[in-house]
């Protein structure tokens, strides 16, 4: 391993600009991720968080700069000077290099927990039946759903959903985890169980970028934290620096006004 | 009672060479049909809209006309145009397309109910369209389908005795011919009734216990 391997940024994000219709959501974006780390966006409700990452998940479209996910520039290329959007098998393989895991969970109620994680492993990846059933028990394990591996989604508790969409972004081996508020919308009571699981895969090595309205959380889980407003990155620092002294006047008030 | 009985079973052969033709053609019609509707209820929901226009119109054509219509038009314009297809064929053609039309529609409304995380869940773990399709929408889909699926297949069967006018030789044709030549209408009309009606029932609880099966996994 030479320096410049953890040197290169895993994710590259450079001058994003996403907007819907005449509104620019994202006005110039840039944040860089290295192999392992894990940062946490915080800022209040419609600052473009979840936009970034969807446009990271090339779930959106967006209009200028550069996404670079471990040295490929994705979802678009440049065809004689113009910029043009791939097509969806080329954005399908690229999609697969990230895992997302959704507020609302989106798992797919006509699968089992075990399904729902080899879905990916089979047709993406191509794996076997049996060969993926050992990842999933494996990934489902993991997250201490072992004992539910053929319950329906319907049958589980909001925490335990969550969890195996988490087993199941993982069990793809992605670059790169985005997580987008998964604890929003759970009962108080099954939201630690949930961030347990992320701290623990935290610790396991995997890169993360999570938006997050958990502060305690996000101050115990990440290497930086980014805190967004009006579609600008307005400041950005390890834990310490964001939550203690000498932040700006605006971080401040919405720390303040986050805290109840 | 005794000389109806008498009658039916000097009978038995041709009602029930109708009954199967009757079973035939609603079975080759929803088969035909459900394959058609497939195609049309994905194109409703996710083609462009250029090519959404000519489905659409398609639909609303089929549904808003008489099946009777639809039978006679199989029937006469193929001949018109010099294709030569058999009454059996053009009346299973004719169901085909209005069942086509049907499926399309309720396959159009259960795509549009299952939930849009559904398609990006699909698409972040890095599946292609065609694949979402297959493995996360379809599925879905079809199990919302089911119970209005049942019912077209009922109205198919109903449907089908409108080919007596066209000279299929169906369940209500060959009843008619043996009224002709024992005059019993009435016994004749109402054996053929409950025969549609057993089928029918029949369907309709294959549709209720497979809604409860497919039910208890969700
Ligand atoms: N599909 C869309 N069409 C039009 N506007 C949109 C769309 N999605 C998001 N927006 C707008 O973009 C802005 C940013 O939305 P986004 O969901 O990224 O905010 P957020 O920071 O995630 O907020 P929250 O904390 O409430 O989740 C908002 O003003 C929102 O209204
Ligand atoms: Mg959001």
């Amino acid at each position: 391993m030479t320096t410049t391997d953890t040197a290169r940024p895993l994710l590259d994000i450079r001058g994003l600009r996403k907007n819907f219709g005449a509104v620019e959501i994202l006005k110039g974006v840039d944040l860089s991720l290295r192999p392992k780390d894990v940062v946490s966006i915080i800022g209040s409700s419609g600052s473009g968080k979840t936009t970034l990452l969807r446009c990271v998940n090339l779930l959106e479209e967006f209009q200028g700069g550069d996404i670079i996910l471990d040295g490929e520039t994705i979802g678009y290329k440049t065809v004689g000077g113009k910029r043009v959007r791939l097509r969806d098998a080329e954005l399908s393989r690229q999609r697969a290099m990230t895992g997302m895991v959704f507020q609302s969970f989106n798992l797919f109620p006509h699968l089992t927990a075990a399904g729902n994680v080899m879905l990916g492993l089979r047709k993406v990846k191509k794996l076997g039946k049996e060969e993926a059933f050992v990842i999933a028990e494996k990934w489902l394990n993991r997250v201490g759903l072992g004992a539910r591996l053929e319950h329906y989604p319907s049958q589980l508790s909001g925490g335990q959903q969550q969890r195996v969409a988490i087993a199941r972004a993982l069990a793809m081996n992605p670059k790169l985890v985005l997580l987008d508020e998964v604890t929003s919308a759970l009962d108080p009571e099954l939201v630690q169980e949930v961030l347990t699981t992320i701290k623990s895969i935290a610790d396991d090595g995997a890169t993360l970028l999570i938006v997050t309205h958990e502060m305690r959380f996000a101050r115990e889980v990440s290497s930086r934290i980014v805190f967004m407003e009006q579609g600008r990155i307005a400041e950005e620092g390890t834990p310490a620096e964001i939550f203690g002294e000498g932040r700006s006047q605006r971080l401040n008030e919405f720390l303040k006004s986050s805290r109840h | 009672m005794d000389a109806f009985l008498a009658q039916l079973w000097i009978a038995r052969w041709p009602i029930f060479d109708g009954f199967l033709m009757t079973l035939g053609i609603s079975a080759g019609a929803i088969v035909f049909g459900t394959i058609l509707g497939c195609i049309v209820g994905i194109q409703l929901v996710f083609a462009p809209l250029w090519l959404r226009l000519p489905f659409r119109a398609y639909v609303d054509i089929m549904r808003g006309t008489p099946l009777l219509v639809l039978i006679l038009a199989a029937f006469y314009i193929p001949a018109v145009l010099g294709l030569s297809l058999s009454a059996a064929h053009a009346g299973t053609l004719a169901l085909g397309l209005f069942a086509g039309a049907h499926i399309g529609e309720l396959l159009r409304g259960s795509l549009q109910a299952i939930p849009p995380g559904q398609i990006e869940a699909g698409r972040s773990i890095g599946l292609t369209f065609p694949q979402i399709l297959a493995n996360v929408l379809l599925p879905q889909a079809l199990r919302i389908s089911l119970p209005p699926w049942i019912n077209t297949g009922v109205e198919l069967i109903k449907g089908s005795s409108l080919l007596s006018m066209i000279g299929v030789g169906e369940l209500l044709l060959k009843t008619q011919e043996v009224i002709g030549r024992n005059f019993m209408t009435i016994q004749f009309y109402v054996f053929a009734g409950v025969l549609y009606l057993v089928v029918n029932i029949a369907l309709d609880l294959l549709g209720k216990s497979m809604e409860r099966r497919l039910g208890a996994r969700q």
